[in-house]
């Protein structure tokens, strides 16, 4: 296998020898990226913490053998972080709860006015609702930031196949935000 | 898909509405191979830069979702984790096994020595096999609560 360059590739190995400042990097580096999967995979605040402290200290356990070359720590540790996300929409599954809890009201509120929080509220909620695959490629190519192929590569699936997953869920997304501005979005996003 | 032609790559409107369908109206986020292209293209054809301000709506959007930062509590808790998984200040030495010096002042430090000087004691008067002294050290570790790495080190 071809090796491949790791940014994190450094902090990793120190890390792995208990450097507490790189420990401390390390936290500043990946918890934001993991408490970000988790919220956006499992909507519920409480949940992503737990989730994204769990995939912390797998992280902490494989730095010590970590073996540079085979991957990126970063995708090593997203394959982390949806697993232990999966697991938990699995569990849900398995309860079959009917409607999903802290939905807000997802009508349009023109007299409201497009504020940032209600604007986010809104986004948060068409997300919550798209099909389980359709928002992990979105959460992987969009939020995180991944590149198509490491993306399809944690999904299992191939380029193609993310592609349209990803055009799906951004159709359906602009379905459920059509009334939405895109100029008030972007003054709310400031 | 892009196709080449006169040394570069070239785009087609249908591909570049599919990536833009995909990926939505930033480019960087676009496959590394075909951004070139698509860059090119949306320079050169009117139609695409609208397709790329459309698309920018929909990201827009996306990114007005709230983005969770980590409370302090969370930091810490993750931070302490490290410690518990065997990382963080100490652990270097830990892995050597050395013993800390403040391992001396404990009481099971003292029991240890007191126990050791029996061992010596017996010594001098009896004819003390190799293995009562291995079943000696093993009882230190046991009074001083050391796993054996600590004791024996390696």
């Amino acid at each position: 296998m071809a090796k491949t360059a790791d940014p994190d590739e450094e902090l990793v190995r120190r890390v792995g020898q208990g450097d507490p400042a790189a420990i401390q990097a390390m936290v500043a580096r990946k918890l934001p990226r993991m408490l970000m999967l988790a919220q956006r995979m499992l909507g519920d605040a409480t949940e992503a913490e737990d989730v994204a402290q769990e995939a912390m200290l797998r992280a902490w356990r494989q730095a010590p053998r970590w073996a540079p070359g085979q991957a990126k720590f970063d995708t090593w540790l997203h394959r982390v972080g949806l697993n232990l996300c999966y697991d938990r929409l699995r569990r849900r599954r398995e309860i079959a709860t009917e409607a999903p809890p802290d939905r807000p009201d997802e009508g349009p509120a023109p007299d409201r006015g497009l504020l940032a929080m209600e604007t986010g509220a809104r986004v948060e909620a068409a997300l919550a609702k798209l099909p389980e695959r359709q928002r992990e490629a979105i959460v992987l190519c969009h939020y995180q930031e991944l590149g198509n192929i490491e993306a399809a590569g944690l999904m299992n699936v191939s380029v193609e196949a993310l592609e349209s997953l990803l055009s799906r869920g951004r159709r359906a997304l602009r379905t459920a935000l059509a009334d939405m501005a895109p100029e008030a979005v972007r003054a709310a996003n400031g | 898909m892009g196709k080449a032609g006169a040394g570069t790559m070239t785009m087609t409107y249908e591909r570049f509405e599919y990536l833009t369908d995909a990926y939505g109206g930033d480019l960087r986020r676009w496959p590394e191979a075909e951004r070139e292209a698509a860059r090119a293209l949306r320079d050169a054809d009117p139609r695409a830069a609208v397709l790329l301000r459309e698309a920018d709506g929909l990201d827009a959007l996306l990114d007005a979702a709230s983005r969770p930062a980590p409370s302090h509590a969370l930091r810490e808790a993750v931070i302490a984790s490290a410690a518990g998984a065997g990382l963080g200040a100490g652990s270097k030495a830990r892995r050597r096994g050395a013993i800390g010096p403040l391992a001396w002042l404990s009481g099971a430090g003292w029991a240890a020595a007191a126990c050791a000087g029996v061992v010596f004691g017996v010594n001098l008067t009896s004819h003390l096999t190799a293995d009562v002294q291995a079943d000696a050290v093993l009882y230190q570790a046991s009074l001083a609560g050391a796993d054996d790495t600590e004791v024996l080190g390696g």
